[in-house]
């Protein structure tokens, strides 16, 4: 006679071979602890990475940045021309389709650019999406043609993967409110399905979409939940309450790596972090500002407090990003008896005060390393002292340029021109109040300039007057530890957005 | 009775109207500038410009808090600069967070705390006196941001037995009513959902109770220790009453009234408790919010959370006066 348990393990068996039979298969779900959270339904209401990161991939990336061609590709925009130095026409996919089934167009595009990006009051991407678009229109149900104020070369670093599309046609029927809480249309391969702001949102894959088909392996499901603190993070991660872990602090990776079953997957940040200077005494005189940039010894810092997490910067930008220049000249080594000696140059052999500010807790061991410079700038012949405002008001401060001496990130450089005009370029911000006429030349040729390889020159140029003229200590970029449960199969991105399409869940 | 209510409620408008002008004044002179925070890092002059004049920034501090005086008196705290929404509709979707969290720190301190200061108090010097003193103490003395780590530590990671944060599991609940996750699963009946935010709730609710515990406890144990001497208790034990009798019939009710004014007054102070707690759990609540909203220096957001959690402690107050005339007889108004 057949015992129970033997027909249980039968009966299984036969289903199981049944469903993979059929086609049948488990749902997918992969939980992700992310640090910034995301608080509103409008796509358009908030400019944060994280953001998006997931409109972006509910709505279709516009087109996206390739980190393997270091080049940007085409998503919804398959392709672009520049038609002249102010105007570009994009061809967008004709497979795209939004929730309810209506193909994305070119008044979609037209709609979300001018109407939500900029001509929304609500609208915080104005600057970050389109700072130089004055004009979009139609030429055909599937051409788009936008029209800059001046000559934007980089304009592709602004819309790719930061425009996000939304569906005209809902925002006429329902509304912007109901369009975005209740209507939410998107072309990509994933749908919202559930936001409550705060603590996590859920995205539901698109069996039918384009993307979806070619990544049968993507999670059927993905939940973003927010997880602020990086014990809480490793804890959930380790016990599988998530599967995906952002932003593990070094210190913590060893308690991961001691599990077979997880792992943490080290990538480059396209963060930099630099030591800005404003050229208010003592920081006007250039021997002074090359000074700190001899006295901080970065490699030793990689090594010991960030246990070599991080890259070095000899310059404003590493690999992979838009424009680097591996044999750019100056380089600024460690050294503190050049210091010792540019400052006596500068007329401070008895050496000077300054005060270094830094945030606290809003970058990887922001505290602890600025605290180790500190000693490093002292022996180099500067008495230091180190300054931790909360960063609201260090922030408005650095906005205003009210803050001589600090240390700071920018992220989302893949194309530095933004970041080089923003804190460089004279009259720009007051970040620095840097001003320097052939620096300034030399941005103005490669933000007009279209051949990429005189722009590339354009910039080399301008960076290796950075490096020299020292307005800033460029330092490293970090490696963000990303913890992944081996069942996922993922790459993480060095801007730290995720696409869960590009994810492959093990089943 | 009600002639007091109208004379302690009139009382409270001075109340309302300082903190308003203080928390206004506070938060529009502390560093920071929300146009800076909100619009991006490419933003340029013109559209700081334009965001000022939208949020009414651009005009005088006084008269941004006049209108806002006016407006408020209304019940309208005005719009959100980070969520473009009412003010009262941002905070009306996070305080049943705080609520239900507040109110299960309530009973989980009240549980442990007064039978634990009862009986302490009832012997004093003994092994179960001096047990509850130290964990009164250490419920003092601890940190909840400090505590909170080391319960997720704990419980969650070496004990794995609670969730690290959030205050639900995905696709377990129904639909939202109420916004009170365990009240809208009890009256769906989906027992699951109910296990599922007891499970979620039990570490915030304890990190967030604890300090009250502490000194609930201490509280009771000092009540308890002074009725024990009052003359009725004598009487009633020469009456031949058992002792447990004495203690939970006559010196309890009569050594309440210290202890729901320490409710009351806790109360506030577990509101003020949740903004930690609330951001350490990841719970979706009105602390947690008022975080975010500090950090984008969204200033009626900030202003219209800070206004509410005074109305609260206030309303608090006058419940805690009402309640006093219950629980002692001898007490009218």
């Amino acid at each position: 006679m057949i015992s129970a348990r033997r027909f249980v393990t039968a009966l299984t068996a036969v289903t199981c071979l049944l469903c993979s039979a059929l086609g049948v298969r488990a749902q997918s779900r992969v939980s992700i602890g992310v640090t910034e959270t995301i608080e509103t339904h409008n796509p358009y209401g908030d400019s944060v990475s994280l953001q998006y990161g997931i409109y972006s991939e509910v709505t279709g990336p516009f087109c996206t940045y390739s980190y393997n061609k270091a080049d940007f590709e085409g998503r919804l925009a398959e392709r672009w021309k520049v038609e002249n130095p102010t105007t570009w026409i994009f061809y967008l996919s004709k497979n795209y389709k939004f929730n309810d089934g209506t193909t994305v167009t070119a008044e979609d595009v037209v709609h979300s650019l001018m109407n939500r990006v900029i001509g929304d009051p609500q609208s915080k991407q104005k600057a970050s999406v389109a700072p130089s678009v004055v004009k979009a229109e139609a030429l055909d149900k599937f051409t788009v043609k936008v029209t800059t104020d001046k000559p934007t070369a980089p304009l592709l670093s602004f819309l790719c993967d930061r425009l996000i599309v939304t569906s005209k046609a809902a925002f006429d029927k329902y509304g912007r409110d109901a369009a975005d809480r209740e209507h939410m249309m998107g072309g990509g391969p994933y749908q919202l399905k559930e936001l409550i702001p705060g603590q996590r949102l859920v995205l539901q894959k698109r069996p039918d979409h384009p993307d979806a088909k070619k990544h049968p392996n993507a999670p059927d499901e993905v939940i973003y939940r927010i997880m602020r603190e990086p014990e809480q993070r490793v804890t959930a991660f380790l016990n599988d309450e998530i599967q995906i872990a952002q932003f593990i602090p070094p210190h913590m990776r060893q308690r991961i790596e001691k599990n077979a079953k997880l792992r943490i997957a080290p990538i480059d940040s396209v963060e930099i972090m630099f030591l800005a200077m404003q050229p208010k005494p003592p920081f006007d005189k250039k021997e002074v500002r090359q000074a700190v940039c001899h006295a901080i010894n970065r490699d030793q810092i990689i090594a010991t407090l960030l246990e070599s997490f991080a890259s070095r910067l000899d310059g404003p930008i590493g690999p992979g990003q838009y424009g680097y220049d591996p044999n750019l000249k100056p380089k600024m080594n460690y050294d503190p008896e050049v210091s010792k000696k540019l400052l006596a140059q500068a007329g401070y052999a008895n050496g000077v005060d300054v005060e270094l500010q830094t945030p606290v807790g809003r970058y990887t061991l922001d505290k602890q390393l600025t605290e180790a410079m500190v000693p490093m700038l002292n022996a180099a012949g500067f008495r230091a002292r180190l300054l931790t405002p909360e960063w609201a008001t260090l922030w408005a401060n650095v906005q205003k340029g009210t803050v001589p001496f600090y240390y700071m990130g920018r992220g989302s450089v893949q194309d530095p021109s933004a970041a080089l005009h923003q804190y460089f370029h004279t009259g720009e911000t007051p970040r620095i109040g840097y001003s320097n006429p052939k620096l300034d030349e030399l941005l103005d040729k490669e933000q007009q300039e279209f051949d990429p390889n005189k722009r590339r020159q354009y910039l080399s140029q301008a960076m290796s007057i950075l490096t020299d003229d020292a307005p800033a200590c460029f330092l490293w970029r970090h490696k963000l530890l990303w913890g992944l449960n081996s069942r996922i199969d993922y790459k993480p991105l060095p801007d730290a957005r995720i696409y869960a399409i590009d994810m492959a869940v093990k089943r | 009775m009600v002639s007091y209510l109208v004379h302690r409620l009139a009382g409270t408008l001075p109340v309302l109207l300082l903190i308003s002008f203080l928390v206004f004044s506070l938060i529009h002179a502390a560093p920071g500038d929300p146009t800076l925070l909100l619009l991006g890092e490419e933003t340029n002059a013109a559209d700081i410009a334009r965001a000022k004049e939208r949020w009414g920034l651009d005009q005088p501090l006084y008269v941004q808090y006049l209108k806002f005086v006016r407006a408020a008196a209304a019940g309208d705290f005005g719009k959100s600069f980070k969520y473009a929404e009412p003010v009262i509709n941002v905070i009306k979707t996070r305080l049943p967070a705080t609520i239900e969290l507040a109110v299960f720190a309530i009973i989980i301190a009240s549980l442990l705390a007064i039978p634990l200061g009862v009986w302490a108090g009832a012997k004093p010097n003994s092994w179960i006196d001096n047990l509850g003193t130290t964990f009164g103490l250490f419920g003092i003395s601890m940190p909840s941001f400090w505590l909170a780590i080391m319960l997720i530590l704990l419980l969650a990671g070496v004990l794995n037995v609670l969730p690290t944060s959030g205050r639900s599991t995905y696709g377990v609940a129904g639909p939202e009513q109420t916004g009170f996750y365990l009240f809208d699963s009890i009256m769906q009946k989906n027992w699951a959902a109910v296990w599922d935010g007891l499970t979620h709730i039990f570490l915030p609710a304890l990190a967030l109770g604890m300090n009250m515990l502490g000194i609930l406890m201490r509280v009771t144990r000092s009540s308890i220790l002074e009725v024990m001497n009052e003359d009725y208790v004598q009487t009633a034990r020469a009456k031949g009453l058992q002792e447990k009798n004495v203690v939970w019939r006559h010196v309890t009710s009569n050594a309440l009234i210290p202890v729901i004014t320490v409710v009351g007054l806790e109360l506030g102070t577990l509101l003020s408790g949740s903004i930690i707690v609330e951001t350490v759990f990841a719970w979706p609540g009105s602390g947690s919010l008022l975080i975010t909203a500090l950090n984008a220096r969204d200033y009626p957001l900030v202003t219209g959370i800070v206004m509410t959690y005074t109305l609260a402690f206030v309303a608090i107050n006058l419940i805690i006066d009402g309640l006093y005339a219950v629980v002692d007889p001898r007490i009218r108004y």
